[in-house]
């Protein structure tokens, strides 16, 4: 198969190391397996024959590549020019518009060409149009990366909770909040300080309100609604309270009482992100940036999973979708 | 409805079958019952029945006649199952207000506050509710500290 990598910031850049390191494993499933095209906002190289990976990777722009693979264009040019069969869409995430991924997604579907994707903006706002874009274009699309980072969460209930429904889900969805309001829980620390500490240890943007205004969790919460509990939601149908009014008092006041203050993403019968009380003995409650998810289904009762949910660990799981689609699609090519 | 039925029986044979006679003829299930003989104080021994009656006026009904037959009743209410739960608002509210609201069912068992009168005040209740109402209560909870623009955070 032949791949594209369209966003070549640190998750592409750290999806391009990994597939370096674990090459052999991915020629045992898919031995033509090679990266034919990789692109960013500037630009693009592309080569039919497979690019060099390593060299990929030392450059500093794309541009840099030997030239004559290198053009200027756009990631919609290469889409329609490449005779790719798989693409990872590694662009940030905008939940405004889900642009430029969205359409690379279109794009890319349209032509019959698998998507795999850690970028939530295009999930949250056309989960539908994708995946009957994918559908009726008889290609995967695969998402593993958008919530919760490396734990394996869509993998687990489709593969393994084929029996089951899915009732209610609940859980840390957010790294960010999860490490600010473990640091007021174990130091004492405000939360202006400890959201100065995050900033300073690059877990966090300059502009902190995607994560500590509950935004993103919001938007991982219209992904499970929809993705897992076959719901057709929105990101405004979620009812939204963030971290920024969390004093201290309140955490010592809980911790008394053998409860932590987490930020909690709920898929219920109300679509729900906030602060809520978690007893310190309960599964859900994981310090740190450590994400972790409580699933209550009719038949396996209760699960629970819990991961690092951002940054490196999501190339485990984009990595993850790339490989099953290698396998399904040459466990189809033996048998046809 | 179940009920908690405390009867105080004179220590004598017959006494128990003459009062659960009342409680068959009014529609009354008994679930459990205690009958502690080796406890008589001044003749009488007392018997817990946890009955689970059609409606309160089954066990009125069954009250009067146990009365009418000379039984003294020393405790007859319903049991509620309650869940138990706590929760802290965060910002300046008026706390009297807050001690006063009157959510049916609701019974507060436990009160902190932190540094109320700062804008940052916090108060944590615990709190016994029917379990049947337990979302409605969380619903007027959560409109109350709408109203005192304060922050509710619930149990997960």
């Amino acid at each position: 198969m032949r791949l594209l990598i369209v966003g070549f910031g640190f998750i592409g850049r750290d999806l391009a190391k990994a597939i370096r390191d674990k090459l052999t494993i991915i020629k045992m499933i898919d031995e033509d397996f090679k990266v034919v095209g990789v692109s960013n906002s500037k630009g693009y190289v592309y080569n039919e024959g497979g690019l060099d990976i390593d060299r990929l990777i030392r450059v500093e722009r794309l541009s840099d590549y030997p030239r004559h693979y290198y053009a200027g264009g756009s990631s919609v040019e290469l889409i329609e020019k490449s005779s790719a069969d798989l693409m990872v869409e590694a662009t940030p995430t905008h939940i405004e518009d889900g642009e430029p991924g969205l359409t690379f997604m279109r794009r890319a579907l349209s032509k019959g060409i698998h998507v795999v994707t850690p970028n939530k903006g295009p999930i949250v706002l056309a989960f539908r149009e994708l995946t009957s874009l994918a559908e009726k274009n008889h290609c995967e699309f695969l998402y593993e990366g958008t919530v919760a980072g490396a734990v394996p969460l869509f993998s687990l209930v489709r593969e393994c909770l084929q029996g089951d429904r899915v009732l209610r889900i609940s859980g840390i969805l957010n790294g960010t909040t999860n490490y600010i309001l473990s640091r007021m829980y174990f130091e004492g620390t405000s939360f202006e300080l400890a959201l100065k500490e995050a900033q300073e240890s690059g877990i966090t943007e300059r502009d902190p309100s995607y994560d500590v205004d509950g935004i993103d969790a919001a938007c991982k919460v219209v992904i499970l609604a929809n993705a897992l509990m076959n719901l057709d939601v929105k990101f405004e149908d979620v009812e939204r309270v963030g971290i920024r009014g969390v004093t201290q008092e309140a955490v010592s006041l809980a911790k008394k009482s053998n409860f932590a203050i987490k930020l909690i993403g709920m898929v219920d019968k109300t679509l729900e992100v906030g602060p809520k009380l978690v007893p310190i003995n309960h599964p859900l409650c994981v310090h740190g940036t450590l994400n972790a998810l409580h699933f209550e289904t009719d038949l396996a009762r209760e699960l629970t999973m819990v991961g690092y949910g951002a940054g490196k660990e999501t190339v485990s799981a984009v990595l993850n979708d790339v490989i099953s689609i290698l396998k399904r699609r040459a466990a189809s090519k033996q048998r046809s | 409805m179940k009920f908690d039925l405390t009867l105080a029986l004179a220590d004598r044979p017959g006494q128990l079958l003459m009062a659960l006679e009342p409680i068959a003829k009014n529609g009354g299930n008994i679930i459990s019952i205690i009958h502690e003989r080796d406890k008589p104080a001044e003749g009488y021994v007392p018997v817990s029945l946890v009955v689970d009656f059609p409606s309160k006026w089954n066990l009125r009904k069954t009250v009067s006649d146990l009365r009418g037959l000379g039984v003294a009743i020393i405790k007859s209410e319903e049991i509620v199952e309650t869940t138990r739960a706590t929760v802290i608002l965060i910002g300046r509210m008026d706390l009297k207000r807050l001690i006063e609201t009157r959510i049916e069912n609701v019974r507060i068992t436990g009160f902190e506050v932190s540094a109320p009168a700062s804008k940052e005040a916090c108060v944590k209740l615990d709190l016994e509710v029917p379990t049947g109402s337990f979302d409605k209560v969380l619903d007027e909870l959560k409109q109350l500290s709408k109203e005192e623009n304060a922050i509710l955070i619930s149990s997960v």
